[in-house]
């Protein structure tokens, strides 16, 4: 089975800082992959250099064995992503939306009117389907960004903490969306905070710190019979704090001050 | 008093934070700073000279003065620097602070600032102008800061009422273009100067009549009297400060418990245009719809298009004096192409309005191919209300002028003239894509740090084009009418060659475009 992505030595740097050391990415295809880290750890940073929304400065990213920096064409038809931020075309329609993302990729328009209207009902969107981006929450925000990510039928889905922010309706609605699809084999990565998220969802996990990959495998491999959250804590050293500074924190006065 | 000093120091902190590391930002201050003492010497030398004007004319001067200050405390503020930290009384909501202690606050913060004090400055100059007397003098000083205290919390209740229009995103769509009237408003004298209507002292008389008794008025006719009625005045004055003063602490209160209601909006109609069905179904269709949505829902757009209307009819009056006789043959076709070259400056950061939602594309787009059909879409949709514009302002300006026949060459020049824009704001699109900021407001057109970029921009764009439209426009104001055939013909080479040319230097360059297009403005 060929991988659905892998990255060689892929590499960044902001001014002086580096924010991405030599990342070597792997998720095989078909998997349920998660990639965690703590904050700044360049999670985002590598999202968007493996699909080609930033320019690395150094490395390789390859997905379903086509080279992203030069097969962008076989590249592009394969992916979707939903990236962070959520910044869609605001003063369109949510179907409006889908309807623009398909039919800019070349799809014909009854198909795409039909994919949408289907998408939006699993979604469900339906009522708001009309209303402009612009005034959808967050969780809406998520759910019609995923549903453009998709609707091009992608084989691996890129997602930027796709459950930030998210109510628990809408994350049942995402996370039972991603499982049909990684049954029907195709793969999906996302990046996340929440490691009990991680723990049910994923058969993979890649765990970065300082800009590198720690640990990637089976889920299992990496948990070694812990827990994935003391699996991470462990990974990427972050102890119990001495909390001898915070003394006054939770004292309250004496009564009858 | 404590209360007041903290906030004081909390919008000096809060402006010089907004300096730290940032040499761009600095030299802005500095240029402000250097504007804003400018201004107050000279409004303050301005305010003295008064006194060289017969007592009476002097009042009428100062009374005009001084309510155009109050107009101008009230409007100003709202369009050009919308609500900036301590202004905001919903960030302060959560400190325990009484809606008293929190309105002495806001008005120490209001007064604390280069402006305020070149106002106080200048406001002051109305004492040497005005007063003559020892009780002029001594009325005057009150006056002043009366006058002074009275724009401050005028311009502050209108923030704070309105401050939760102005949060939600319906209250600053019409903001953006409720903007670009004042400033048409603010031409309106300047025309009306131009004709020469009346005489200037009869209209200062009639002005001053009408707000002598408006609270600025007063408090210039209270320094300029000095004596028992100024007195009056001035306590009449003081009671309309301290109600407006209520009036704030009111709103204020309102305000801090007031939830943003934007997001209950309509729905928008649903199922594609004419436009749409009449295009091949694909990629141009979709991009084409898009932009046209765009251009009807996106105030930056209704912005952009509407001054470009407005700009041609300023241009009217003033290439003509206000009068048809004046006029050439020539008038139709310099208006139309000058009409155009307007319209097709919009396109000359096409990427910067989809701004962070660039990516869409971008990760779609995986030839250059992709590139072109999406700048050709842009370009269509912007030919589908430029052309029937340009149609007007060419038989508009043909009529104006009396020479109906140079209104089918004026058109024609016109189309020209926009296929050039397109091409060459096509090339600039991505040699220097630069921020829209996401706060809608007319007058900023990029973000911090891109400003001399976005100049670059459309100085470079606007000189091209005027270059490569010589070829065809000169010839017909020369006397060639037969050139303008060939004039749209030439713009549609220029367009093709334009997009082509952006299209290859853009796609290899795509991700630095969207981190161009997505600075945090």
């Amino acid at each position: 089975m060929t991988d659905a992505v892998r990255t060689h030595g892929l590499y960044k740097q902001y001014g002086r800082q580096t924010a991405v050391a030599g990342v070597d990415l792997v998720v095989p295809a078909g998997s349920f992959a998660g990639l965690v880290g703590p904050n700044g750890a360049g999670k985002t940073t590598t999202l968007s250099m493996i699909t080609a929304l930033l320019r690395p400065d150094g490395g390789r990213a390859e997905i379903d064995g086509f080279d992203v920096w030069r097969d962008p064409v076989q590249v592009k038809a394969r992916i979707g992503v939903l990236p962070e931020g959520l910044r869609l075309f605001e003063r369109l329609s949510g179907r409006e939306l889908l309807l623009y993302n398909g039919r800019l990729r070349g799809i014909p328009k009854a198909d795409v009117e039909q994919r949408a209207a289907e998408l939006l009902d699993v979604m469900d969107l339906t009522g708001s389907a009309d209303k402009l981006v612009v005034d959808y929450s967050t969780g809406m925000r998520k759910k019609i960004g995923l549903a453009a990510a998709l609707l091009h039928n992608p084989s691996v889905l890129f997602l930027d903490e796709p459950f930030e922010g998210v109510d628990p309706v809408s994350a049942n609605t995402l996370t039972d969306v991603l499982r049909g699809f990684t049954a029907s084999g195709s793969t999906v990565i996302f990046s996340s905070h929440v490691m009990e998220l991680v723990e049910r969802l994923c058969d993979w996990v890649s765990v970065m710190s300082g800009g590198a990959i720690v640990a990637q495998g089976p889920i299992d491999e990496v948990r070694a019979g812990r827990s994935l959250n003391q699996a991470f804590l462990d990974l990427v050293g972050g102890g119990h704090h001495n909390q001898a500074g915070l003394s006054w924190l939770g004292a309250r006065p004496q009564e009858g001050r | 008093m404590k209360t007041a000093l903290l906030f004081a120091q909390l919008k000096i902190r809060l402006l010089g934070g907004n300096l730290r590391g940032d040499l761009q930002r600095k030299l802005g201050f500095v240029f402000t700073l250097l504007v804003a003492s400018g201004l107050a010497v000279l409004g303050f030398a301005l305010m003295s000279l008064i006194r060289l004007a017969p007592p009476d004319v002097a009042a009428d001067i100062t009374i005009v003065a001084f309510a155009s200050f109050l107009v101008s405390w009230m409007i100003v503020p709202l369009l050009a620097f919308g609500l900036d930290d301590t202004l905001d009384p919903a960030r302060l909501s959560l400190f325990p602070l009484r809606t008293r202690e929190l309105a002495v606050g806001m008005f120490t913060a209001s007064a604390t600032g280069v402006w305020p004090v070149a106002m106080l400055i200048v406001t002051s100059g109305a004492l040497v102008g005005l007063a003559r007397s020892v009780g002029g003098v001594l009325l005057g000083v009150p006056a002043v800061l009366l006058q002074f205290a009275l724009c401050l919390v005028a311009s502050r209740l209108i923030t704070t009422s309105l401050s939760s229009a102005l949060r939600s995103r319906r209250g600053r769509d019409v903001l953006a273009v409720a903007a670009l009237f004042v400033v048409v408003l603010a031409q309106l004298p300047n025309l009306l100067v131009n004709r020469g209507l009346g005489d200037p002292l009869a209209m200062l008389r009639g002005l001053s009549g009408a707000l002598r008794w408006t609270p600025p008025g007063l408090a210039a006719h209270a320094i300029a009297d000095g004596g028992l009625t100024g007195l009056a005045e001035l306590a009449v004055l003081a009671l309309v400060v301290a109600a407006l003063g209520w009036l704030w602490i009111k709103a204020l209160s309102r305000a801090l418990v007031t939830p943003d209601a934007s997001t209950q909006a309509a729905s928008v109609r649903k199922g594609g245009g004419l436009v749409d069905r009449l295009l091949p179904d694909g990629p141009l269709a979709a991009v084409v719809t898009k932009e046209l949505k765009y251009i009807r829902r996106e105030p930056k757009f209704r912005v952009g298009w509407f001054s470009a209307v407005v700009v041609t009819v300023v241009l009217v009056f003033s290439l003509t004096n206000g009068s048809p006789d004046g006029a050439g043959p020539w008038l139709p076709i310099v208006l139309t192409s000058v009409a155009a070259l307007m319209i097709a400056l919009q396109s000359g950061n096409a990427f910067g309005i989809d701004g962070r939602s660039l990516w869409m594309n971008a990760v779609a787009f995986g030839a250059e191919r992709d590139l072109r059909v999406d700048l050709a879409g842009r370009h269509l949709a912007n030919l589908l209300l430029a052309g029937p514009l340009l149609a007007v302002v060419a038989v508009g300006g043909g009529l104006y002028a009396r020479s109906p026949a140079m209104i089918v060459p004026a058109l024609l020049a016109g189309l020209g003239a926009l296929g050039i824009g397109l091409g060459v704001g096509a090339v600039t699109s991505v040699l220097m894509p630069y921020t829209v900021p996401e706060r809608v407001n007319a007058f900023n057109s990029a973000a911090p740090g891109q400003g001399g970029q976005a100049l670059a921009s459309s100085l470079g764009a606007m000189l091209t084009v005027v270059l490569l439209s010589l070829p065809f426009v000169l010839p017909i104001v020369l006397g060639l009418v037969w050139v303008c055939v060939l004039a749209p013909v030439y713009g549609l080479a220029v367009e093709i060659a334009g997009t082509r040319l952006a299209a290859k230097i853009g796609f290899p360059r795509l991700p630095e475009l969207v981190a161009a297009v997505s600075k945090a403005a």
